[in-house]
């Protein structure tokens, strides 16, 4: 089972027609096979997920702080992916310098580091960070994309680390690496947390298969 | 004749410890590595994942309707909160409409939850001061009363799996509302009770007092949530700071101390939190409308439609994140928890710092971590 779902996952295109059918022969969809089916063309035709998000809802403070970071000479760009907080994205050069100057500056006190999340979609690794604040009701994700096609072969994906500045993201950045396999270029710690030590491959990646069954490993050795 | 005195070194070199995985008082498997100058912490590494189940690789391989009967399972003494930001994520995305009754019924429930999740902390904590004369057993007196309420409604004392995507699941009959009101109204006795025995004890204030101090500026720095920053000074509270549900509604304050907190303070924030959450939980009780109580349809193969969604929760630990992405499929594209133990845990190097080794489960403690909230 394991083996075999991610790599549906993987080329939902091709897959899809034999998908299909073993799905109709579980319990749960075999009230409704033929409407199983019907949603599922949609979601394997779009080559983003987020994409397809029913014409989000512009609030009020439209591009507040993608208007601020450009004052500061800083370029971003307005992702229309959640329907209620404001996300931009930027690229990897300038994240350091954005967050300072959000974190820090009068205007903007987004000085609560939520989390730092890993996303693997169809051509891209996210490196997402949600900001909220102390202070006031202010909220914004940033997501840092990093295309497939630009990370060499047999290489991660590098995103520079913040965690020299904000001790927050130190714990959120070791654990999407551990993950996701992102790297976080100069991390004081970048080491693998919740996984052990020796721990090979990236758990939550699309391609990510199984090397060692690790609840019923027969090799004394082994650190599982 | 004369003897010979000889000069012998003593070794003072820094020492490293290991300090568990399987210590009584990690509340569950949490490994520290110390590293002592005689008796003072002068470095500490937690070493995590002993309990890493993959929640968030099971989110992503099981269906919606599978998976919010597993995730009660990331903090198993909170998990009506887990339910409630998985659901309020999902809801985020879909566009459903929560009926105004289920509201009622999950601030109640979390109210409940948050009310046993204190309690357990509070008999253990003072197990982790070395109070073994059976104090825990008072407070888990009334939270084996509060799972009986739990198990009436949910049909579940501990993994409930009561709200959904899209409301509640049962609806309370008249009598179990009886029941929570006479427990409501024995519980503000059985709290002074505890501080009774706790609260002006001179063996626990010497225990507390002063230790573990946690500075503003760190915990922002860390980005620590709940009573812990609350006690700190921060009044950061999602109830009143960025109303959800049906809180605007209801008439409460935000608990906090006006310096920075130590070990007796978390302890306070706690006790308070508890009484507060009774008035809530009465002023909900009051203003329960009748109606429905589920606004999506729940069946094996339910739908989310396509987007991204985060919302976060109050719970007894801190601000719960839960970061949705849902390609429209019957499975979630991504799923990702903010937990606040795992937050909260990191500042455990930084307050441990400079203290002697046995005020380490005092600081540990008053953080108030679940371990398997930390792995996930």
């Amino acid at each position: 089972m394991t083996d075999e779902k991610p790599s549906e996952a993987e080329k939902p295109e091709e897959k899809k027609a034999e998908a299909a059918k073993p799905e109709a022969a579980k319990p749960a969809d075999a009230a409704k096979p033929a409407d199983a089916a019907k949603p599922a063309a949609p979601a394997a035709a779009a080559p983003k997920p987020a994409a397809k998000a029913p014409e989000p809802v512009i609030p009020a403070t439209a591009g507040k702080f993608e208007q601020f970071l450009k004052e500061h000479g800083i370029p971003s760009e307005r992702l229309p992916l959640s329907l209620t907080i404001e996300t931009i994205a930027v690229s990897g050069d300038v994240l350091q310098s954005a967050l300072r100057l959000l974190r820090n500056s009068s205007e903007v006190q987004l000085d609560l580091l939520l989390t730092v999340s890993g996303v693997e979609s169809n051509d891209t690794f996210d490196s997402v960070y949600h900001l909220w604040s102390y202070s006031n009701l202010d909220e914004l994700v940033i997501k840092v994309l990093v295309k497939k096609s630009d990370v060499p072969e047999g290489d991660l994906p590098a995103v520079p680390s913040i965690a020299n500045f904000w001790s927050a993201a130190n714990w959120h950045e070791r654990e999407t690496y551990d993950l996701m396999g992102i790297r976080y270029a100069n991390h004081p710690y970048m080491r693998r947390i919740l996984n052990p030590w020796d721990w090979e491959g990236y758990p939550l990646r699309r391609d990510y298969k199984q090397l060692v069954d690790s609840l019923n490993d027969k090799n004394p050795h082994s650190m599982r | 004749m004369a003897t010979e005195i000889q000069e012998i070194d003593l070794k003072t070199d820094e020492m490293i410890i290991n300090m568990g995985p399987q210590h009584p008082a990690t509340h569950g498997v949490l490994r520290l590595l110390l590293t002592l100058d005689g008796e003072t912490v002068k470095h500490t590494e937690p070493v995590l994942g002993h309990l890493h189940r993959g929640q968030e690789w099971q989110g992503q391989n099981r269906t919606w309707f599978q998976y919010q009967a597993l995730i009660d399972r990331v903090d198993y003494l909170s998990g009506m909160f887990t339910s409630w930001a998985m659901a309020r994520a999902c809801e985020e995305i879909d566009g459903t409409v929560v009926p105004p009754r289920a509201e009622y019924l999950r601030v109640m429930v979390s109210e409940m939850n948050r009310i046993t999740s204190h309690l357990l902390w509070l008999g253990t904590y003072l197990i982790d001061l070395g109070a073994m004369f059976g104090f825990p057993f008072y407070p888990f007196r009334e939270r084996e009363k509060l799972f009986d309420l739990f198990e009436e409604i949910a049909g579940q004392r501990m993994m409930f799996n009561y709200i959904r995507i899209g409301g509640v699941v049962r609806d309370p009959k008249p009598e179990w509302l009886d029941k929570l009101k006479r427990f409501l109204d024995e519980f503000p006795d059985r709290i002074d009770e505890y501080e009774t025995i706790v609260t002006q004890n001179p063996i626990f204030l010497k225990r507390t007092k002063d230790v573990g101090i946690l500075t503003q500026a760190v915990a922002k720095d860390y980005g620590v949530t709940g009573p812990c920053i609350r006690s700190s000074g921060i009044p950061l509270d999602l109830r009143r700071t960025k109303p959800y549900s049906v809180y605007p509604e209801l008439k409460f304050d935000v608990i906090t101390f006006d310096k920075e907190g130590d070990t007796w303070d978390r302890y306070m924030a706690r006790i308070l939190e508890m009484r507060q959450s009774i008035e809530i939980i009465r002023q909900c009780i009051d203003k329960l409308p009748s109606g429905d109580i589920m606004g999506k349809k729940q069946m094996a193969g339910m739908r989310i439609k396509a987007g991204e969604g985060f919302s976060a929760v109050e719970s007894p630990r801190g601000i719960l994140g839960c970061y949705v992405i849902s390609g429209g499929g019957e499975k979630a594209l991504r799923f990702r928890w903010r937990n606040p133990s795992f937050c909260n845990l990191a500042i455990l190097p930084e307050l441990l710092k400079g203290c002697p080794l046995s005020d380490i489960m005092a600081i540990f403690g008053s953080i108030d971590v679940i371990l398997p909230d930390v792995d996930r």
